[in-house]
């Protein structure tokens, strides 16, 4: 049976960091909105100590999720202020985040706006060969409890509001992903390629229970060995050549120029 | 009386067959400089005219149309892309010709999440190449990517790097990201006339712009 050959495993978050990005200092950063009932607000991210703002989203609403900002490895704060307020203003919300070099991080809204709080989260780049990775965000308030299915198989048994799992590993190919909530169920077939990391956000949409698939890394499904050739020499500059025949030559003078001057010693001069 | 003369003449003659030598030893000491670089087409080529798109939302991102041609400006670069694949040993494809690029279908396409690979020939037999130039670029240049639907990925670099090839970065170079990048690869460093072989490669990284 097709669910029954869904294996699935654990992530290995360990293996998170990008190589590409450790070599020129950078990490990535996005931004989210994901507490249903709090209105639209604007984020501010702040490099550590700086008071004037590196970027700043602007009247960003529930289930809002920025592209990632490749941003300098170092020490940031995010502020959230209510949409329109001044920046200056005093945040409604503030946290700080650690961004290291080669590794990406969603800053996220969660929770009830009664409770609502700013949520780093690690997020994973690398996958298991031929595999994808997902995980799971509960952002819905109206399902409060919301089992989560890849393939008829529950990944995620019991997603409570405002929780996130951790990354699963399940096999490359095109899956119907379903929110199960106790009034309602969103269902959604999407491609999962390999090397590609997704987290699932489920949302209190218009009409009931949303999904959102976002992409949070990909790679090549099956990356090349090594280095290419891609070059005949046709430019490259010719080497000095062996020194060794010259040098036969003047070793060959030397021989012939001592016999010379042997055979003068050898002659005595006339007339004396 | 013997005759001194011909032990004389010996003796320079000697004498000259060391200065001849000593002077091809020595103008022979200096390389052959390589071709200089030919600047194809005028010093920079005009950016492409179709409609550069931003780059995809993380969430639920649409479709990127195939990549067909790449356009680099300060180098005047301007080729079609083929497609690439892998050999038999794994190792990334390169163009039959060494006058065009080609894209690794494995990769995703420039413009979507992750390392777009783009391969180009630095030189054939006989004369520059297709990436001749490409070791020239620094981190802030234009890099262009036309698309098969008329519209165009742009992209800038972030670094330029080379490496000796066995101890080329694999994870590096053709690893997961998190936003839309792409890694333009061709030979660099010393030629190896015994394996007719560069040692090096060089890598240029680049980011698209949002």
């Amino acid at each position: 049976m097709l669910l029954a050959a869904l294996a699935l495993s654990l992530g290995i978050p360990a293996a998170a960091a990008s190589a590409s990005s450790a070599t020129t200092g950078t990490g990535w950063v996005r931004l989210a909105h994901l507490s249903p009932n709090t209105p639209p607000v604007d984020v501010y991210l702040y490099s550590f100590g700086n008071s004037t703002a590196q970027i700043v989203l602007h009247h960003v609403a529930y289930g809002t999720v920025s592209p990632y900002e490749a941003v300098n490895a170092g020490d940031y704060s995010v502020a959230m202020r209510a949409s329109g307020a001044s920046p200056s203003s005093q945040p409604v919300l503030s946290t700080s985040v650690t961004i290291e070099a080669g590794h990406a991080y969603t800053v996220a809204g969660m929770g009830p706006k009664s409770g609502l709080r700013l949520q780093v989260l690690d997020d994973q780049l690398t996958t298991p060969a031929g595999k994808s990775e997902v995980r799971v965000i509960q952002a819905s308030l109206k399902q409060q409890t919301v089992k989560f299915t890849c393939g008829g198989q529950a990944i995620v048994p019991k997603a409570t509001f405002a929780s996130v799992s951790m990354y699963q590993a399940i096999p490359a190919g095109t899956w119907t992903m379903e929110a199960i909530g106790s009034g309602d169920t969103a269902s959604q077939r999407y491609e999962m390629a390999a090397g590609t990391v997704h987290t699932m956000v489920i949302l209190d949409g218009a009409n009931g229970l949303e999904l959102v698939n976002l992409v949070d890394a990909a790679g090549a499904g099956k990356p090349p060995a090594g280095g290419v050739t891609t070059g005949f020499g046709g430019t490259a500059g010719h080497g000095p050549g062996s020194p060794l025949p010259w040098l036969a030559v003047i070793g060959a003078g030397a021989l012939v120029s001592v016999a010379g001057a042997v055979r003068l010693r050898r002659q005595p001069s006339a007339g004396i | 009386m013997p005759n001194r003369r011909p032990a004389a003449i010996v003796f320079a003659a000697g004498l000259a067959v060391i200065a001849a030598g000593t002077a091809g030893l020595l103008l022979t000491r200096h390389p052959t400089p390589a071709l200089r670089a030919v600047a194809v087409g005028v010093a920079a080529l005009p950016a492409p005219a179709g409609p550069i798109v931003a780059p995809p939302q993380s969430a639920t991102p649409a479709p990127v149309a195939r990549p067909v041609s790449l356009t680099i400006p300060l180098i005047g670069v301007q080729t079609k892309l083929i497609t690439l694949g892998l050999t038999t040993s794994g190792a990334l494809q390169v163009p039959s010709t060494t006058t065009v690029a080609g894209w690794y279908t494995g990769s995703p396409r420039p413009g979507a999440i992750g390392s777009a690979i783009i391969v180009g020939h630095i030189d054939s037999l006989s004369g520059p190449g297709v990436f001749y130039r490409l070791s020239e670029l620094r981190r802030g240049d234009d890099v262009y990517v036309e698309r098969a639907d008329g519209t165009t990925a742009e992209f800038r670099v972030t670094s330029v790097q080379s490496y000796l090839k066995d101890q080329f970065p694999t994870q590096t170079v053709y690893g997961p990201t998190p936003d839309p990048e792409l890694r333009l690869i061709t030979c660099g460093g010393a030629f190896d006339p015994a394996t007719g072989h560069y040692l090096s490669n060089i890598v240029v990284y680049a980011t698209e712009v949002s």
